[in-house]
């Protein structure tokens, strides 16, 4: 407001039309994000939160009354195991991207040559241009029981691993999916990282591993939130990993809700309370990563 | 810097925050007011009276089926003979096209491809016109079987088009014992450990189940499907997930012992791994069929009979079956196969196979619910 030029002649302009003259500018450059903002998440999130309040509400059934039934039957226990392992399945695979995102973003941010950063870089999205659902597939391809890893562990003499259909497939193919946002993201951070503060601390007497854990750690902490939290968001409503490679007992908040709106039963009532408390599980995701996160890096 | 101009901002942020709160109070006050209910109650409303059927694109044929059943050369000999366009969109649930009929994103169609089941479903929404016999030619072609069937008495609202079973697929040299039906599983569960896969449906799953126990498919009795829960969870560690497709590499690779699947899927491998062999269970299996019908909203109903008549035709339903090894409903198209698929025991079984099977038939809604929740318990645990 305060840089505005006073250079600008403005033609007097009545006092009455002052508010909507403000108004004209936002509202014209808003207004097509906002059109789109307005139906394409605000509107469909509005009838998802009214379905949810219709118990059982179902297409083809004249819809009853509005109550709290549809929340209500989320606490069964079939449904909260569920929503438990959604949870597990999110955070496992943030833990282990971050695990095993940190050490890769810190060599490339600090150790790597730099003129090879950009490339590495590339090097680690690359996968991210074919479609996730192919690499889903290559994923069984790998670990199928004859399939390339046992092949391998075979060819070393270890003994052969059934990881297929359980939930260590899950945690795999979800990492191998997100790891790529988390290595960018705490690259971004770990790039700023001043390095002045890693001399000072050598200087000072700190080996190595200290300047790391007191200096390096603390300083990325803002974009060690932001890639946990992102990765946490997006693995939350993941439906094609679990699916393709979680098994028989792998079922997800995502899937579920997928199976109350298109599956035999077509409960769409509680498919949107599902999906309601999904949107919360995500908003309060969002939130934490608006406080926590390292805007920068996002 | 020079004192920048007083624009009385206080005022001005003060109105856009009013105005954006009026905004956003009318705009959530239009979209609550009951559009959920509103598509809710549109989707349970009869729609009788079909929409106005000669419009300006009577030339074309819109058609809502499942993939592969139409092909390029099919729709080219159809466009030769009658000069008219069809265009096929494909689904692959019944239940995603029942929900996009429901929502009113299906009025193009003109011909639709539901399963047995679904058909008596739709009679029941009121979402089908009836058929009149004196536009169809070669319906007396079908076979005894569908003649009259279960789910459309007399064929009022749909023409059968293709057929199959559910059975079992396995390699004999892995299994090395004769099976003849699910108790396999039951008594080898030890060695089977996330070595099979079960179709991705709860009826058909349950319904096998049910099958086995000695009931019938379509149980309505809340114990014996509670007793049918309890038995498929004996078996629960086998299962290495519930696919309807996708088990065909892992079985073919012997890291799958064996596969529940739809016939049509089970031959089109056998054909690629003859050692593959594919068995309908001997306490039954569910027999189902794809239909062809009309909606009542459908636009072009004269080509739609064009249509029917056209899939009718013993060539046409022979072609069909050499496609995609699926079994046809037609006798006459039936004579017209080379006699390697008339002998086909997997394409066509023999009665005697067939004597325990039965055709899924939708169930009361609380029946409904029942055989779902159990579903949900079982995959979810």
């Amino acid at each position: 407001m305060t840089t505005i030029s006073p250079n600008l002649a403005e033609p007097p302009v009545p006092s009455w039309q002052r508010p909507f003259k403000k108004l004209l500018q936002p509202t014209i450059l808003l207004a097509p994000a906002g059109l789109w903002l307005l139906l394409l998440l605000v509107f469909p999130t509005l009838l998802i939160l009214e379905l949810s309040l219709i118990p059982g509400a179902r297409l083809g059934n004249p819809p009853g009354p509005y109550g709290l039934g549809n929340y209500i039957e989320l606490f069964k226990p079939v449904y909260l195991q569920v929503i438990w392992r959604s949870l597990y399945f999110a955070l496992g695979t943030t833990i282990v991207c971050l695990l095993l995102g940190f050490p890769v973003a810190y060599w490339i941010a600090l150790k790597a040559p730099s003129r090879w950063r950009n490339l590495l870089l590339v090097g680690f999205i690359l996968p991210l241009w074919t479609s996730s659902l192919l690499r889903a597939y290559a994923w069984i391809t790998i670990l199928r029981s004859s399939g390339l890893l046992n092949s391998m562990l075979g060819f070393f003499g270890l003994p052969g691993q059934d990881w297929l259909n359980r939930a260590p497939a899950v945690f795999i193919g979800m990492s191998y999916s997100y790891l790529p946002y988390m290595v960018l993201i705490l690259y971004a951070s770990l790039e700023k990282l001043d390095r002045r503060l890693l001399e000072a601390a050598a200087d000072l007497g700190a080996t190595p591993q200290q300047s790391f854990w007191r200096v390096t750690v603390p300083q990325t902490l803002p974009g060690i939130a932001a890639g946990g939290l992102l990765v946490l968001i997006a693995t939350l409503g993941e439906f094609a990993v679990p699916e393709l490679l979680g098994g028989a007992s792998s079922m997800t908040v995502s899937r579920l809700i997928y199976n109350q709106f298109l599956g035999a039963t077509r409960n769409w009532g509680l498919g949107s309370s599902i999906s309601m408390i999904l949107i919360l599980g995500v908003s309060i995701s969002i939130a934490l990563l608006l406080k926590y996160g390292d805007r920068d890096a996002i | 810097m020079p004192p920048t101009p007083s624009r009385n901002s206080n005022l001005s942020s003060a109105s856009r925050r009013r105005f954006l709160q009026a905004a956003t109070a009318a705009a959530t006050g239009v979209l609550l007011s009951n559009c959920a209910r509103a598509l809710l109650e549109n989707a349970s409303a009869d729609k009788s009276g079909a929409a106005a059927s000669a419009t300006n694109a009577n030339q074309t044929l819109r058609i809502y089926t499942w993939a592969n059943y139409t092909d390029d050369q099919l729709l080219g000999r159809f466009k030769d003979k009658t000069g008219i366009q069809v265009i096929a969109d494909t689904y692959d649930s019944n239940e995603t096209m029942l929900a996009k009929m429901q929502a009113g994103g299906g009025k193009d169609y003109s011909i639709i491809y539901p399963s047995d089941y679904m058909v008596q479903q739709m009679v029941g929404l009121g979402l089908l016109a009836p058929l009149d016999p004196a536009k169809l030619t070669g319906i007396d072609q079908l076979m005894d079987r569908w003649q009259n069937p279960a789910y459309d008495k007399n064929n009022a609202h749909s023409i059968p088009a293709v057929w199959g079973t559910t059975g079992l697929v396995f390699n004999p040299e892995v299994i090395q014992t004769e099976i003849k039906g699910w108790d396999y599983i039951w008594d080898n569960q030890a060695d089977l450990t996330r070595q099979i896969t079960l179709i991705n449906d709860v009826r058909e799953v349950l319904g096998a189940t049910l099958q086995y126990l000695g009931y019938s498919i379509n149980s309505t009795d809340p114990a014996e499907i509670k007793q049918a829960y309890e038995k498929l969870l004996e078996i629960k560690p086998t299962v290495a997930s519930f696919v309807t497709n996708g088990w065909e590499d892992q079985l073919a690779g012997g890291d799958l012992k064996m596969s529940m699947a739809y016939s049509q899927d089970a031959i089109a491998l056998i054909a690629e791994k003859p050692e593959l062999q594919y068995i309908v269970p001997e306490t039954g299996s569910s027999l189902w069929t794809d239909t062809m019908v009309i909606p009542k909203t459908a636009p072009n109903s004269e080509a739609a009979y064009a249509w029917l008549n056209f899939m009718l035709e013993p060539e046409n339903s022979a072609r069909l079956v050499e496609r995609l090894k699926i079994s046809t409903p037609n006798a006459a198209a039936f004579d017209k196969l080379p006699p390697k698929l008339q002998q086909n025991e997997q394409l066509f079984p023999p009665k005697s196979v067939l004597a325990n099977s039965e055709g899924i038939v939708p169930v009361k809604e609380e029946i409904s619910n029942l055989y779902d929740q159990y579903w949900t318990r079982l995959t979810s645990s």
